[in-house]
């Protein structure tokens, strides 16, 4: 499986975070985990024989074009998005507005800059196809950028 | 977004759909054993020229929905600028979704994982009373729109009448 990616993408995800320092401290850490979600991603992109049926009917409906430096961008642009355990308090959010299904106590949901809060498998599958808060439209990369050179 | 979570999502607004119908039209299956293909009966919105039309058609869910839009097809003939002569309904919202960096204002027009057939049809609903002249799915019936309202108009008016004779 291609090792192009690694390259580019540590250049490409560093930059987003440009005007933050801290980050270098967990920088390994943080792309060892990237390295490893962009094979993921990759797996099901590029399935080997390897692959099941599921993931190749997966891989077809896969957005087109969509090349690798995007593509680790994207994931390490997702990574910075905090995430938590739902905890019933909110009083806003019942229910993932993706899946329609209500969120359970101690299920893992995702937070966007926006507040809107989604089920993270739910959200992350939607951010792989576009940047954008499905409930309010706020670009997500837009967000994060202008929060990180603001801070 | 697995094969089962989008029937289950679909599942669950058929239910509601037949709990609480909307106005203006009505939603089923094509198969009952089948979540993924729709049939619908869209009621002539009142006062435009398809008052009075029953206009049947159909929506077919990709096993990624809500991630992916369905394709809508009206399986009643209809003249309009924004449906094809086939029935293809062309119309923002039911377009991929896509990350455009410069067309983030456009982001609200094109789908989003929070459509349902309920806010689809009632987008189809107003394109139909609203047709909109800039990228026109059918240029005859664009161009009739704007040049020859009135052959538009007659043109309409016979699909309305067939609709009703095809729903008696």
């Amino acid at each position: 499986m291609g090792n192009c990616l690694k390259t580019s993408s540590s250049s490409d995800d560093i930059s987003l975070l440009r005007g933050n320092d801290g980050v270098n401290s967990s920088y390994n850490e943080t792309q060892q985990a990237l390295n490893h979600q962009v094979e993921q991603y990759q797996r099901v992109f590029h399935p080997t024989s390897t692959s099941t049926p599921s993931i190749i009917r997966q891989q077809e409906h896969l957005t087109e074009n969509e090349d690798h430096v995007k593509l680790a961008k994207r994931i390490g642009l997702m990574q910075h998005l905090p995430f938590g355990t739902y905890d019933g308090s909110s009083k806003k959010a019942r229910e993932c507005v993706i899946c329609m299904a209500e969120f359970c106590v101690d299920e893992t949901v995702r937070y966007l800059p926006c507040m809107h809060i989604y089920h993270v498998h739910c959200i992350d599958d939607w951010l792989m196809r576009s940047l954008t808060c499905p409930s309010c439209l706020e670009p997500v990369d837009a967000a994060l950028l202008t929060s990180y050179e603001t801070t | 977004m697995s094969e089962l979570q989008s029937s289950l999502l679909l599942k669950k607004q058929l239910a509601e759909l037949n709990k609480n119908p909307v106005e203006g039209f009505s939603a089923g299956l094509i198969d009952e054993n089948d979540i993924f293909r729709w049939e619908v009966l869209i009621i002539g919105p009142p006062d435009t020229l398809y008052e009075g039309g029953f206009f049947k058609a159909h929506l077919y869910f990709p096993k990624e929905y809500p991630l992916r839009p369905p394709r809508m097809k009206f399986v009643t003939e209809i003249w309009h600028p924004n449906i094809e002569k086939n029935g293809d309904v062309c119309i923002s919202i039911l377009h991929e979704p896509g990350d455009d960096k410069w067309g983030y204002e456009k982001a609200s027009e094109r789908w989003l994982p929070v459509h349902t057939v309920e806010t689809i049809l009632i987008s189809v609903i107003s394109m139909l009373a609203d047709p909109n002249d800039e990228s026109p799915a059918n240029v005859d019936a664009a161009k009739e729109w704007r040049e020859s309202y009135t052959d538009f108009k007659r043109k309409v008016a016979r699909c309305v009448r067939k609709s009703q004779e095809e729903c008696s």
